[in-house]
């Protein structure tokens, strides 16, 4: 499906760039380059929306200009006669759907779907589409249908009168000790409240697809984590056969959490494709990325620390509430890291969700940790100042030797370690505690350190790994690569299983009729599929060495021998006797065409349907505590910021961030991963916010100029260092997560650095100049 | 964006010509007028495409002082020598407005005629009312978010900021922009928004700008542009100042001041009561933080952007100390 | 004044003569990817304020998504699909970019290398702050910048060497000589 077939002639793609000399470039843990990387610097990888296709038509969306009420007309007489027109959808002409199966499992209600909204319950909301025969028409019809609302009172953000205290979700209540009490007595307290505002995942690959039907058979080429689990909505939508609907996504411009799901704007998509006959594209606009789905939830939580003298813990009380959509349900879990970071003999967290018009929050890197992190870690740096100790030695004097909650032993866990080698690369000995006691003429120069977690996910896993003909290696899986570098590690697994040249392996992923594979999120997928991999391309070696073996037509056949290596692509005995011969050659003398072979790591008396759910569902995933062990990255972040006094302005000049993510399986993949989770943190820091107009409910700064991302000259070199060891108990090769770590405790480091350099503690993000002027 | 017919200007008297027909406008970089078209702001009947003219994009300079062609690029007069040497604050507007493609296409011209960033402005769609696009529907901003707003002059009518960097130095040197024969101080290009918010330069229909000339001055050669914003880059400013100094022979003793602000009026703002105030003082931090507050007199904020008011003062002050500690 | 839907227009792209008849409206851009098959140019926000669409006119770095297709008549465009040479050689900045890791989903990639080169042909890659500054225009969500940085420097440097040896064999200016290898075919 893809094209990796492009080759770097300019220098050698597989030396890798620093090698510590042990581990070989194609190995796991060595630092491969990409091997999608040729194609994505030529130009020549084809991401989902680029296919080219006979006959394609252009969808565009009309959004709703209100956040509450209901549509009482739209006219479309306009749009159905302009130029190029194809077709113009409202309810009234959508075809019936059914509601779908959600990703929790949750058998859905009997009840009919309409992408199409008739009640409106949030601005940007999908009211109408328009499809003709180019994109420009099509812009130009959308721009033409008249929608006639009847609006009502919106409840616009957590900070509506109307909005309330919310919904109590019991799930998220986590008690110990009596932590209240422990508070009102503790010689320290501190207490105060955090805020986050609603934040976008923005990939630069904006969402769309391409729906194309053949009889009752779909085929959708759209930016996808989760093939399968999005080839299952469009399948219960439409009520055809899960085998009928066929995903493909060869490259995804990005994701964060985005692109798990299919959305209204895809059934949409489909239902056109379905109506017209022919296929249909659709595109959604850089706005409306803003609104076709969910960001970050805006989160408010109250944290309270109560101390000894010494800065010891003896108590954390936690309150804290997430925006929700009006008909949809997200949990932005809040207590996530604060229940687990320190020891604490009483704990007590609490958590309510708000229902306000807005679209269904969503996820974006590390949901639940990365708000919680900026709780905890900021308040934890109050205490610091309130005891009157170093930032760096509170943590350590409350390093939590065993999971707090759970009351089981960590897997690993080398926090300690990141905070020494992060402390020492940063230089944090030279550290003065006092606020506002460094600077460099206008500037202010501000020091801040937090730590960051986030669980293991575990999920079982499938692949196809075939050894063929030409001695070259084949993998096969509907999982994804969205920059992670899925490609490169399942190379260099089957590579090193197998034995061949990580050049000598393809690997195909992204298209929906490869092996099964659950959702790409929560750090899960390189641990999922690097075993599943390995299994599969152990089995495919067994064979091949069986075969040489036993075959009577095989040159070893007279060895007589127990076993055979396979290196480099050839076969010899251990010792070195007889023959070496290479794969291709040895299949040649056996007549075999091929050597393939599944690699399963699900349970072996899971039924099909047990297998469907774990693919399609997050139902079967193994929590990160089950059994002996609570499984958890870990990382410790040190900034130095700058914060001009006059002006108010910050910008980070400095990070080091020492990290444990386990065994790396490339290193310099990890570490890009977690260099992009740090950098996105600062502008989480200091930059991103969505700004809602309180009188109409509406997202208005909805595009890349005034929803600032952070651009290359905001970013200082970062410097990263991985402190983790092989963790067995995380995953078959002893990984844990690595992309949506980075990010956790970002923003509070900085946060901390500003504290430090201006005495002025910001506990709203953004930290933007007006918050310090 | 609706359809519009396409013509390719071959003369200036040709441009101006087709410029006049209802419906159309001059499309030079097209930063502006692509970019407004996809937001459904423009909606031209047909465009005139005046990157195709000859001779347009000159740069001369001279100890009279520089003659830009309308069409020469942003990048073009950013990096020119004599602009970079006689007009620093010039150069320095340009290369930290937009980004280096953008500045490759825009031109000097086109760039006057860039036009407000407001968020309602810039979206017909959900925010009907807006006097710059429709007069007499209303003011969307005022009440709504309003963190990029102007606080000096503005109106009931419109509290756009005018986004621009160029114009502002532009403005602080007594910069003249050339309509063919009829040429207009900077300063009276623009138009405050009053009651007409829609009017926001003095051009007429049928006009198009040739050039631009700045008058060499011993303050424009020692001159700065100092930018505020949230993003170290690729953002409009929250504040923004263009200034200039030119010292007695003491090199201390302030005998000729430029001053103009960016990112908090509605138009490209000299600052006057500001060059007044120090002209003949001696350069000295607590003075000049002093007179830069008059710089805002008669700000008026609308809540959000209440901040500007406190930093453009300072903006300010740190430009005028920053040329004036350079030897 | 009569209004033609369509005209018929032609670009030279990459050394290659291209004939095709488009709305007046179109972009560059939608005439790269829609018209000619030419998807390496990203859209990312299709309202310049990404540079994912970044590729050259007559050797100037600009926006696809706010050029109008007409506008590039007799003009020589170069998309990232052109930029390695005729027998599969990647550019500096292409190797630069694969070796320093300087990208991870790939879709703002194509904009940052058509930007990488051109930044360096301006001779705005004099230090790693000139860097960061004249390559802000092209938005990452991946933050590879510090990656992108190493690369930019790196094949600068090379550059910088290769014509060293150029103009003392040929006594062509670097500027004429980096010019020519794109915009001729």
């Amino acid at each position: 499906m893809t094209v990796h077939d492009v080759r770097s002639r300019h220098g050698d793609p597989k030396r890798g760039d620093a090698s510590d000399g042990t581990v070989f470039a194609e190995a796991v843990g060595g630092r491969l380059s990409r091997v999608d990387g040729p194609a994505k610097i030529t130009g020549a990888a084809k991401y989902a929306v680029e296919q080219q296709l006979e006959g394609l038509s252009h969808a565009v969306l009309v959004e709703s200009t209100i956040a509450a009420g209901k549509v009482r007309s739209i006219d479309k007489a306009a749009a159905e006669s302009a130029p190029g027109v194809l077709l113009v959808l409202t309810p009234d002409n959508a075809l019936r759907l059914n509601t779908a199966t959600d990703w929790l499992g949750t058998p859905p209600p009997d009840a009919p779907y309409c992408p199409l909204a008739r009640d409106i319950t949030f601005s940007g909301q999908h009211v109408a589409a328009v499809v003709a025969e180019s994109f420009e028409q099509a812009v130009a019809a959308a721009a033409l249908v008249k929608v006639v609302y009847d609006e009502t009172p919106a409840i616009v953000d957590l900070d509506d009168p109307k909005a309330g205290d919310g919904i109590p979700i019991d799930t998220m209540t986590k008690e110990w000790g009596d932590a209240r009490a422990a508070f009102a007595a503790a010689p320290v307290r501190i207490c105060a409240a955090y805020n986050t505002p609603r934040e976008y995942q923005a990939p630069m690959e904006p969402h769309g697809l391409i729906a194309q039907w053949q009889g009752d058979r779909l085929t959708v080429w759209e930016p996808s984590q989760w093939l399968d689990g999005m080839a299952r909505t469009y399948a219960e939508w439409f009520g055809v056969p899960f085998e009928n609907v066929r995903l493909v996504s060869p490259y995804i411009g990005g994701g964060f959490g985005s692109k798990a799901f299919a959305y209204g704007y895809g059934a949409m998509a489909a239902m056109a494709a379905k109506m017209l006959g022919r296929p249909v594209k659709l595109a959604v606009t850089r706005p409306q990325t803003f609104t076709a789905y969910g960001g970050r939830a805006a989160t408010r939580q109250t944290v309270a620390l109560g101390a000894d003298a010494e800065g010891r813990i003896q108590s954390i009380v936690q309150r804290g509430v997430n925006e929700t959509s009006v008909d949809g349900m997200w949990v932005e879990p809040l207590g996530s890291v604060t229940s687990i970071m320190y020891a604490t003999p009483n704990f007590s967290s609490r958590q309510n969700v708000v229902r306000v018009n807005t679209v269904v929050p969503g996820a974006l890197r590390a949901p639940g940790e990365n708000p919680s992190a900026f709780g905890i870690e900021s308040a934890i740096d109050e205490l610091a100042y309130e005891v009157g100790i170093d930032p760096l030695e509170i943590r350590l004097r409350n390093y939590a030797e065993q999971d707090p909650e759970a009351k089981k032993p960590w897997s690993t866990r080398q926090l300690r370690e990141a905070f020494a080698a992060g402390a020492e690369a940063f230089g944090w000995s030279g550290h003065t505690a006092e606020p506002r006691s460094m600077r460099d003429g206008n500037q202010l120069i501000g020091w801040g350190v937090a730590a960051g977690t986030y669980p293991v996910r575990r999920a079982y896993g499938e692949a196809m790994v075939r050894i063929l003909a030409d001695g070259s290696v084949e993998v096969e899986s509907s999982s994804i690569d969205m920059g992670q570098g899925t490609y490169t590690i399942l190379a260099q697994t089957a590579a090193e299983v197998v034995g061949v040249p990580a050049e000598n392996v393809v690997v195909k992923l992204g298209d929906s009729r490869y092996a099964r594979a659950g959702v790409t999120g929560g750090s899960r997928l390189a641990g999922v599929m690097t075993g599943a991999v390995h299994k599969a391309a152990t089995a495919a070696l067994d064979e091949l060495v069986g075969l040489a073996i036993s075959d009577p037509n095989s040159p070893f056949h007279a060895l007589q021998a127990n076993t055979l290596v396979v290196a480099n692509g050839r076969i010899k005995s251990p010792r070195g006797e007889g023959p070496e011969v290479s794969i291709a050659e040895l299949l040649g003398s056996v007549g075999r065409e091929q050597i393939e072979a599944m690699g399963d790591t699900t349970p072996a008396h899971w039924t099909a349907e047990d297998r469907y759910k774990n693919n399609t569902t997050i139902a079967m995933a193994l929590s990160h505590t089950e059994g002996d062990y609570s499984r958890h990255s870990w990382c410790a972040h040190f900034v130095e910021v700058r914060v001009d006094e006059d002006f108010g302005t910050v910008r980070v000049s400095r990070v080091v961030s020492a990290l444990d993510s386990g065994r790396l399986y490339n290193p310099k993949l990890a570490e890009s991963q977690w260099k992009g989770g740090i950098i996105m943190g600062i502008g989480q820091a200091l930059l991103e916010e969505g700004i809602v107009d309180r009188r109409h409910g509406r997202i208005v700064n909805n595009n890349l100029a005034d929803y600032l991302i952070a651009t290359n000259a905001d970013i200082p070199d970062i410097e990263v260092i991985s402190v983790g060891i092989p963790d067995p108990h995380s995953s078959a090769l002893g990984g844990k997560g690595v992309g949506e770590l980075g990010i956790v405790g970002v923003a509070p480091a900085i946060a901390n650095a500003v504290f430090h350099a201006t005495g002025k503690r910001v506990r709203d993000l953004p930290i933007t100049l007006e918050k310090l002027i | 964006m609706r359809d519009f017919s396409y013509l390719r200007a071959n003369s200036v008297d040709a441009a101006r010509q087709a410029a006049a027909l209802p419906g159309a406008m001059l499309l030079a970089g097209g930063t502006t007028l692509i970019d407004l078209a996809k937001c459904g702001v423009a909606e031209p009947e047909t465009v005139v495409d005046i990157t195709h003219l000859k001779g347009l994009d000159r740069i001369t300079v001279d100890d009279r002082g520089a003659m830009i062609g309308a069409l020469a690029r942003m990048s073009s007069v950013a990096d020119h020598a004599d602009i970079k040497s006689r007009f620093p604050a010039v150069s320095e507007a340009l290369w930290q407005a937009a980004s280096a493609q953008l500045r490759n296409m825009a031109t000097i011209g086109g760039n006057l005629m860039q036009r407000a960033r407001c968020p309602y402005f810039r979206d017909p769609a959900n925010f009907p009312a807006c006097n710059k696009r429709s007069p007499g529907s209303g003011c969307s901003a005022i009440g709504g978010v309003t963190r990029g707003h102007a606080v000096l002059g503005t109106s009931e009518a419109c509290i756009a900021t005018y986004p621009g960097d160029l114009a502002t130095a532009l403005v602080a040197f007594d910069a003249t922009v050339h309509l063919g024969d009829r040429q207009v101080a900077v300063d009276d290009f623009f138009l405050l928004p009053g009651d007409t918010p829609d009017r926001e330069h003095t051009i007429e229909p049928g006009e198009m700008i040739t050039a631009i000339s700045i008058p060499a001055s011993a303050a424009a050669g020692r001159s700065t542009y100092l930018k505020v914003s949230d993003r170290q880059s690729y953002e409009f400013a929250a504040a923004s100042a263009a200034v200039g100094i030119e010292f007695e022979a003491d090199g201390r003793t302030i005998r000729d001041l430029s001053v103009a602000l960016g990112g908090v009026a509605t138009k490209p703002w000299r600052a006057r009561a500001v060059e007044e105030a120090l002209k003949g003082k001696v350069l000295e931090a607590d003075i000049v933080k002093q007179a830069s507050l008059l710089a805002i007199e008669g700000a008026v904020d609308h809540g959000a952007n209440r901040y500007k008011i406190e930093l453009a003062p300072r903006v300010i002050a740190r430009a005028i100390l920053k040329v004036g500690e350079t030897a | 004044m009569t209004r033609k839907t369509r005209i018929p227009i032609q670009l030279q792209i990459n050394g290659h003569h291209h004939e095709l008849e488009v709305e007046p409206r179109v972009t560059l851009l939608d005439a790269l990817r829609d018209h000619l098959g030419l998807t390496g140019t990203k859209k990312g926000c299709d309202q310049g304020q990404c540079g994912a669409c970044t590729v050259h006119v007559d050797g100037q770095r600009v926006l696809a998504c706010l050029t109008l297709a007409v506008q590039a008549e007799g003009r020589a465009v170069t998309s990232i699909e052109g930029l390695a040479d005729g027998d599969g050689t990647l550019h500096a900045v292409q190797a630069a970019f694969l070796e320093q890791d300087a990208f991870q989903c790939g879709y703002c990639t194509p904009g940052q290398i058509m930007s990488a080169v051109a930044c360096i042909r301006e001779g705005h890659a004099g230090s790693d702050d000139e860097i960061r500054e004249y390559m802000a225009g092209n938005l990452c969500r991946c933050g590879a910048y510090p990656h992108i940085v190493a690369a930019v420097r790196q094949a600068a440097l090379e550059v910088a060497s290769s014509m060293q040896t150029a103009s003392s064999m040929e006594t062509a200016s670097s500027m004429e000589t980096a010019s020519s290898m794109e915009t001729v075919s």
